[in-house]
C-alpha cells in the first residue's frame, strides 16, 4: 500500500526585512525606561567597575543612577552652571566634570564635595577624561587650549593651543599614559603625547567634530561630526579609512558594543544606528522621541542608555534569558528530550535480529482530512482564521492540492454565507499576491462559476465581491502601469549597452531576460 | 552641542495693577504694551514704545497706589487733580536696551523715559512704597535707585557679580532684596549689605515679600522662585543671623511665572499665595508661616484649564491675583495678544480643579467692543511699519497703505480694532501667496526633495511614509528632478522595496518610479551596472504581470456578474410585473424543478438552469447598454474585445454543462 503523501507546502521567500542575528539582538530589550531629567542630557559614562553605575551629566547635576534603579544612587549639585562630561576613573573611584563657569572639579564618588578644582580655563570646560595611569586629568574647553592636570598636587602640567576653535571632546589612550586626542570645531583630530609638546597627528574630519572613539586596540580612531562618522587608522599615521554617512544630522555621540564588533552612532535626527565593525554595513536601528545628545551602552549590552534634548533619559534593559524561557516554559510542557533519544543511538549487533517497526507518520489536521477524502472539510481546516492570516502558503497549497486532485470544485461547492465571506475575505486578502495567484486565480473563477446563481442574494457576499471586484480594478490599473514601466526599463537596458553588438535585452521578453542577466556579469568589474 | 538648558524663553512680563486689580498691564510678543480692564475684560489702553522691536519690554512693575493730593508729582499731575480716588497710574517698564520707560495711564501717554544708567538689559524694576523712587537691577551687575522728581540716577551700586535677575522692596521700604544666583538683603538707608541666602542655583526671578513685620522680631518671611527650579523657597530672615537655609518650601509642576499672595501681617495670619506656572497651571497654596517646616508643602488646590473642542486643548493661564475674600481668583488666560479675564470661585476643598472655556468664541466676544484709547504711532509715507511674525507678509507696501488709512480714521477717534487689523495681516499673506502661485509650490516641493533625501540617508521610515504618500504628481515630479543623483539608486532601492505590497498603496509607488525614470534617463543609463542595479526591480515587476491576462479576465467576469447583480436590484421594484410573467412561461416547460428544492445540494445543475434562464434574459436587456462600458473599459486595458467574447463563451459553456 503507497503511503500518503501529506500535502507540500511550499516555502517562499519572506518579503520584507531580512531578521539577521543582529535584528535579534538588537530587539532583544524591555520596554524603555524614560526619566526626565532637569535640563538636556550632555554625557553618559559607565563605571568600568561592578555594579556598572553611569553617570548622567544633564544641566547643573551629575545624577550616578544603579544598574536597576530608577532613582538616582547619588547627585552632585555643587555647580555653578551647566555641567559637562561627568567620567569615571577606570578604577570607578573619582568623577571628574567641567562646568560653563571654566572650572573643573573632581569627585570622589562616595562624597558630596569637590576634592580639588583645576582653575586655569578661561571658558567652558566641555571635555575632560583621566589618563590611564590614573593620575593625570585631560581637559579641553572653548578657549581653545587643552591641558594636563595633575591630582595629587592639583597643578596645571602642560596646555596646548593648537586647535583654532572650541575643543568639544577628547579621549586619552587606555593603553599609553601620555597620549590622547582631542576633536575641535576647527574640523580637526589632533593626537598629542605628553612627552612632546606638541601634536604628533592631525587628521581632518571635514567637519565639526562632536565626538571620538578608540577601539580597544587603539589603533583605530572613529570620529563623528557633521553627518559623517569616521575611521581613521593610526598605525597608518592616521589614514582615512571609511567615511559613513548614514544620518541627516549632526551625528552627537559614538559608543561601541561590549565585544568590539559593533559600532553604535547617536544623532540629532533621532535615531541610532548600529554598524557591523567589519563592513560598516548597517546593521539595527533605533528610533527616539528627540534628538539624542548622548549614549551610553552597559558593559555586555545589559542596556542602551540615550539621553535626549528634552531632558528625557531612556534606558532600555536587555531582556534576561531566564525570563524569556520561563515564558516559553509556561506556554507548553513537552516531554522531555531523553524520552525521544531514549534507544535511538543504539547500534545492532552482529548476530541481534532487528525487528523494524513502521514509523508513525505524523499528519497535518488538513492532510488527514485530505487522507480520508474529506475535501470540504480538509478546505474548512486550511481556512482557520490563524492559518488564513498567518499562513496564507498553507491554505494556497491545499488549494492546489485539490485542485490537482480535480476534486476543488467540490471542496469550493456547498458553502453557506459565512463560510463564502470567509473564503473571499481570504481571496481578497492573497489573490494579487504574485506568489499565490497562479492558484488562487483559477480558483476564484471557479468559486464564480458555482456560486453565480445565488450572487445577490446575500449582502455579505455581495460586499465581499465588491471589494474582490475593487482589488482587482486596482490591481489591473497598477499592472498596467508595471508593464509601461517595464518598457520604460528595456528601452534603458538597450541604450545603456550600445558596444555590444547584440541587442541584450531584446523585445521577446523570456529571451531578453536570460541574456540581460548573462550580460550582468559583463559589466560588473568595470564598477567594482 | 549647543544644547544647555539655555535662559532662553522668560516669561512675558504681565502684572496685575494693585490693591483693586482693576488693571492688568501685558506686554505682548509684539512689544506692545496693553493695559486691560478686568471689570469690563476690554482693552483700555494700548501703547507701542517707539523701539518696541528693538528693545523689547522685558519687565514691568505699576506705582504705588497714591491719592491724588499727595505724591510727588505734583507739578506734572494737575490735569487730574479732579480724581479723588486713590488709584495707581504710573507703569514702570524695564527694556532690554538699559533704559527705564514711565508710563501714565492717566495720561494714556509716556510719563518720561530714565536712560543712561544701565548699560545691560533691565530684569526688574521696583517701585518704593512711599518715596518717588524706583529701583532697577540689571544684567550688567548693578542696582540703580532712580530719583523720579528729578529723573536722574540718585544712586547706583555693584550688587553682584552676575546679573541681577529680580529685587524687591520691603512692604516698610528699609529693605532691598536683589538677586542673581545669590539673594542679597540690602539697607536702603547705608545701601550696604544686610544678609545674605544662598542656595539657588540658578538665576533667580521672583522675589516676593511674604509678611509685613519687622525684621527683628524673626517674622519677616520672603519668597524666592529661580529659573528652572520647581520649588518656591521661602525664607525666614532671623535676628540672630542664622538664617543659611530657606525654612519652606512649596512645590511646583513647573517654573514660576507669575506670583499673587496676600501678605501676612500677624502669625495667626495665614499667607495665601497663588502661582501660575510655566505650563499654564495655578496652584494655589495656604500657610501659616511660623518656623522651618521640613517637608516641601504642595498646593492646597491646583487649578488647569482645557477648552472646548473634540479634543480638550490645554488653555494656558497667564496670571493670577487672589481676590479679598478667600475663594475667588481673579484670572487671565489665553494668549498675551487677547487675554481673557475672568473672575472665578475657587473650591479648595478639591484638590484639582479643571475648568473648560471656549476660548475662541470669548476672544470673538471681547473683540466686538470697540477700543477707546489706542495709541498708534503716527506713520508718514516714507516710514516702514515693519509687523513681527507671519512668513511671507509683505510688510513695507501694506504698512503705508494702513498707515494713510489711519490717518484719515485719526479725525473721528474711532480705530481699527485688532480683529480688523489681524484680518488685514491674514488677507495680506494669501494675497501674496495667490500672488506668486510659482514660488510657493517649489518651495514645498523643494522640501520633500530635502526631506527624502534625508529620509533615504538614515532610511527613517517616518519621513518616508510622509513623502511618499503625495499624491499629487506635480509634487512627485519637481520633487524627483530636484533630487541630487547621488540619491536616485537608493530612492529606486526604496521604492522596490515598496512596490512590492498591496496595490492600493503600491500604486503610488509607481508614480514615483516612473518619474525617477523620466527625469533621470540619461544618468541611470550612463551608470555601467545598470543590469545588476535595476535587475531586482525588473524581475519582480516581471513576476507581477505574469499573471495580467488571467487576472484581467477574472476581472471582466466579475464585472460581468456584479453589473448584472447591481442592474437587477435597481430595477428590481420596476420589473417586478414582467418577471413573475416570465417565471409563469418557464413552469411550462420544464418539470424538473420541483427535484432541486435545496439549494446546498451539489447537484447545481438544476439550480443553475433556471438562474441562468432567468439570467439570460436579463443579459438580453443589459447587453446593449452594458455594450458601451465594456467597451469603453476594454479599451482602457489593452484588451482585445476577443477577450470579452472569450468570456461570453465561457458564460455559454456553463450553461451548456
Amino acid at each position: 500500500m503507497a503511503s500518503f503523501k501529506p500535502t507540500k507546502i511550499q516555502v517562499y521567500p519572506k518579503l520584507g526585512e531580512k531578521v539577521t542575528q543582529d535584528t535579534l539582538y538588537w530587539k532583544n530589550y524591555k520596554a524603555p525606561v524614560q526619566i526626565k531629567e532637569f535640563g538636556a542630557v550632555t554625557n553618559i559614562d559607565f563605571s568600568p567597575v561592578a555594579p556598572h553605575n553611569y553617570a548622567v551629566t544633564a544641566f547643573t547635576r551629575i545624577h550616578i543612577y544603579g544598574p536597576f534603579s530608577q532613582e538616582p544612587v547619588k547627585s552632585f549639585t555643587r555647580f555653578k552652571d551647566t555641567a559637562y562630561c561627568g567620567r569615571f576613573r577606570s578604577d570607578g573611584q573619582l568623577l571628574v566634570a567641567g562646568c560653563e563657569d571654566s572650572v573643573v572639579r573632581l569627585f570622589d564618588v562616595s562624597g558630596k564635595v569637590a576634592l580639588r578644582m583645576f582653575k586655569g580655563h578661561t571658558k567652558a570646560v566641555r571635555v575632560t577624561d583621566f589618563t590611564s595611569d590614573r593620575y593625570h586629568i585631560l581637559t579641553g574647553s572653548d578657549d581653545y587650549t587643552c591641558r594636563l592636570w595633575d591630582i595629587p598636587n592639583s597643578t596645571e602640567l602642560t596646555s596646548y593651543q593648537e586647535h583654532t576653535d572650541y575643543i568639544r571632546c577628547g579621549i586619552t589612550s587606555k593603553l599609553n599614559r601620555d597620549l590622547f586626542i582631542t576633536g575641535s570645531y576647527d574640523h580637526t583630530l589632533k593626537l598629542f603625547d605628553a612627552r612632546v609638546n606638541k601634536s604628533v597627528m592631525t587628521m581632518d574630519h571635514g567637519q565639526p567634530v562632536e565626538s571620538l572613539l578608540l577601539y580597544p586596540s587603539e589603533g583605530l580612531l572613529v570620529s563623528a561630526g557633521g553627518r559623517y562618522v569616521k575611521v581613521w587608522d593610526l598605525l597608518k599615521g592616521g589614514q582615512p579609512l571609511v567615511s559613513l554617512k548614514n544620518h541627516h544630522k549632526t551625528v552627537t555621540c559614538l559608543c561601541l558594543s561590549s565585544n568590539g564588533q559593533r559600532l553604535l552612532s547617536a544623532s540629532l535626527d533621532r535615531h541610532v544606528k548600529v554598524y557591523n565593525t567589519t563592513n560598516y554595513k548597517v546593521v539595527h536601528n533605533f528610533d527616539y522621541a528627540a534628538s539624542i545628545l548622548s549614549l551610553g551602552l552597559a558593559p555586555d549590552d545589559e542596556s542602551i542608555v540615550v539621553g535626549m534634548t528634552n531632558g528625557i533619559l531612556s534606558i532600555k534593559h536587555r531582556k534576561s534569558s531566564e525570563e524569556t524561557k520561563e515564558i516559553s516554559g509556561q506556554q507548553k510542557r513537552r516531554p522531555a528530550y531523553r524520552v525521544f533519544v531514549k534507544g535511538k543511538n543504539y547500534v545492532p549487533k552482529q548476530d541481534d535480529y532487528l525487528v523494524s517497526k513502521p514509523v508513525k507518520q505524523h499528519l497535518a489536521k488538513y492532510d488527514k482530512q485530505l487522507k480520508r477524502f474529506n475535501v470540504s472539510k480538509a478546505l474548512d481546516t486550511a481556512l482557520e482564521t490563524w492559518t488564513r492570516f498567518r499562513k496564507p502558503e498553507i491554505t494556497v497549497a491545499v488549494i492546489k492540492e485539490l485542485d490537482r486532485r480535480g476534486t476543488l470544485k467540490n471542496a469550493l461547492a456547498g458553502r453557506d454565507e459565512r463560510g463564502l465571506s470567509q473564503l473571499l475575505n481570504f481571496l481578497v486578502g492573497n489573490l494579487v499576491d504574485p506568489r499565490f495567484a497562479p492558484v488562487l486565480v483559477p480558483a476564484t473563477e471557479m468559486i464564480l462559476d458555482i456560486y453565480q446563481s445565488v450572487i445577490g442574494q446575500s449582502p455579505v457576499v455581495d460586499v465581499q465581491l465588491q471589494r474582490l471586484q475593487d482589488l482587482l480594478e486596482r490591481e489591473i490599473g497598477y499592472q498596467q502601469d508595471l508593464l509601461e514601466v517595464l518598457g520604460m526599463l528595456d528601452t534603458m537596458f538597450t541604450s545603456s549597452l550600445p558596444r555590444k553588438e547584440v541587442p541584450c535585452s531584446g523585445i521577446s521578453r523570456p529571451n531578453g531576460l536570460a541574456q540581460g542577466d548573462a550580460s550582468a556579469p559583463g559589466p560588473q568589474p568595470q564598477a567594482t | 552641542m549647543a544644547a544647555d538648558g539655555g535662559s532662553s524663553s522668560l516669561g512675558l512680563p504681565c502684572v496685575f495693577s494693585p490693591k483693586s486689580r482693576q488693571y492688568l498691564a501685558l506686554c505682548a510678543q509684539d512689544g506692545r504694551l496693553r493695559i486691560w480692564n478686568t471689570d469690563s475684560k476690554t482693552l483700555h489702553q494700548e501703547y507701542v514704545p517707539s523701539a518696541h522691536l528693538s528693545a523689547t519690554c522685558t519687565c514691568i512693575a505699576w506705582g504705588p497706589c497714591r491719592t491724588v493730593k499727595e505724591g510727588p508729582q505734583r507739578k506734572k499731575r494737575k490735569s487730574e487733580a479732579g480724581q479723588p480716588e486713590e488709584r495707581a497710574d504710573l507703569l514702570a517698564m524695564g527694556t532690554a536696551a538699559g533704559s527705564v520707560l514711565i508710563y501714565s495711564t492717566a495720561k494714556g501717554a509716556l510719563h518720561c523715559t530714565l536712560d543712561g544708567g544701565h548699560s545691560g538689559g533691565v530684569n526688574s524694576v521696583q517701585w518704593h512704597p512711599e518715596d518717588s523712587l524706583l529701583y532697577s537691577g540689571s544684567a550688567d551687575t548693578h542696582i540703580i535707585e532712580w530719583d523720579l522728581q528729578t529723573g536722574k540716577t540718585r544712586c547706583k551700586w555693584k550688587a553682584d557679580r552676575a546679573a541681577v535677575t529680580s529685587l524687591c522692596v520691603s512692604p516698610d521700604g528699609k529693605l532691598l532684596l536683589s538677586a542673581g544666583h545669590i539673594i542679597k538683603m540690602w539697607d536702603l538707608e547705608t545701601k550696604e549689605i544686610y544678609r545674605k541666602f544662598t542656595g539657588h542655583s540658578t538665576a533667580v526671578r521672583t522675589l516676593r515679600f511674604a509678611t509685613t513685620r519687622p525684621p527683628d522680631s524673626n517674622g519677616l518671611y520672603f519668597l524666592s522662585g529661580a529659573e528652572h527650579d520647581r520649588l518656591l523657597s521661602v525664607w525666614q530672615v532671623r535676628e540672630d543671623g542664622n538664617d543659611k537655609n530657606s525654612v519652606v518650601s512649596f512645590t511646583l509642576t513647573d517654573e514660576p511665572q507669575h506670583i499673587d499672595l496676600s501678605t501676612s501681617t500677624s502669625k495667626e495670619e495665614a499667607v495665601r499665595l497663588a502661582v501660575v506656572c510655566k505650563d499654564g497651571q495655578l496652584h494655589l497654596f495656604e500657610h501659616f508661616l511660623n518656623g522651618p517646616c521640613k517637608k516641601p508643602l504642595s498646593p492646597s488646590c491646583s487649578v488647569q484649564m482645557a477648552g472646548t473642542q473634540d479634543s480638550p486643548v490645554p488653555v494656558p493661564l497667564l496670571a493670577a491675583a487672589l481676590g479679598t475674600d478667600t475663594g475667588t481668583v481673579l484670572l487671565a488666560y489665553g494668549n498675551h495678544l487677547q487675554p481673557v479675564m475672568e473672575r472665578v470661585e475657587i473650591n479648595t476643598a478639591e484638590r484639582h480643579i479643571c475648568l473648560t472655556r471656549d476660548v475662541q468664541t470669548t476672544l470673538s466676544l471681547s473683540m466686538e467692543t470697540a477700543v477707546s484709547k489706542v495709541k498708534t504711532p503716527i506713520v508718514n509715507a516714507k516710514s516702514r511699519v515693519l509687523v513681527p511674525g507671519l512668513p511671507g507678509h509683505q510688510a513695507p507696501i501694506k504698512g503705508t497703505s494702513q498707515g494713510s488709512e489711519k490717518r484719515k480714521k485719526g479725525t473721528d477717534t474711532k480705530e481699527m480694532s485688532i480683529e480688523e487689523r489681524l484680518g488685514e495681516i491674514d488677507l495680506s499673506t494669501v494675497s501674496s501667496v495667490k500672488g506668486a502661485p510659482k514660488g510657493t509650490p517649489s518651495l514645498q516641493t523643494d522640501n520633500f526633495a530635502v526631506l527624502l533625501v534625508q529620509g533615504l540617508e538614515s532610511s527613517d521610515a517616518g519621513i518616508l511614509n510622509k513623502v511618499f504618500q503625495t499624491r499629487k504628481d506635480a509634487v512627485i515630479k519637481k520633487t524627483v528632478s530636484r533630487l541630487p543623483l547621488p540619491a536616485v539608486l537608493p530612492l529606486v532601492e526604496e521604492i522596490t522595496k515598496r512596490l512590492q505590497g498591496h496595490p492600493f498603496t503600491a500604486v503610488l509607488m509607481v508614480r514615483w518610479l516612473k518619474a525617477v525614470l523620466m527625469h533621470h534617463t540619461s544618468y541611470l543609463s550612463s551608470l555601467p551596472d545598470l543590469v545588476t542595479q535595476l535587475g531586482v526591480l525588473y524581475h519582480m515587476i516581471e513576476s507581477r504581470v505574469r499573471m495580467f491576462h488571467k487576472l484581467t479576465k477574472l476581472h471582466g467576469k466579475l464585472y460581468l456578474l456584479m453589473t448584472q447583480v447591481a442592474t437587477s436590484d435597481s430595477s428590481n421594484t420596476v420589473t417586478d410585473v414582467d418577471h413573475t410573467a416570465k417565471l409563469v412561461y418557464e413552469e411550462e416547460s420544464s418539470d424538473e424543478d420541483e427535484a432541486s428544492g435545496d439549494e446546498g445540494l451539489p447537484d447545481d445543475n438544476s439550480d443553475n438552469w433556471e438562474e441562468e434562464e432567468v439570467m439570460e434574459e436579463t443579459m438580453e436587456q443589459d447587453m446593449e447598454g452594458q455594450a458601451d462600458e465594456e467597451e469603453e473599459d476594454q479599451d482602457s486595458r489593452t484588451e482585445s474585445k476577443a477577450n470579452g467574447e472569450e468570456d461570453m463563451e465561457h458564460e455559454n459553456e456553463s450553461e451548456e454543462e
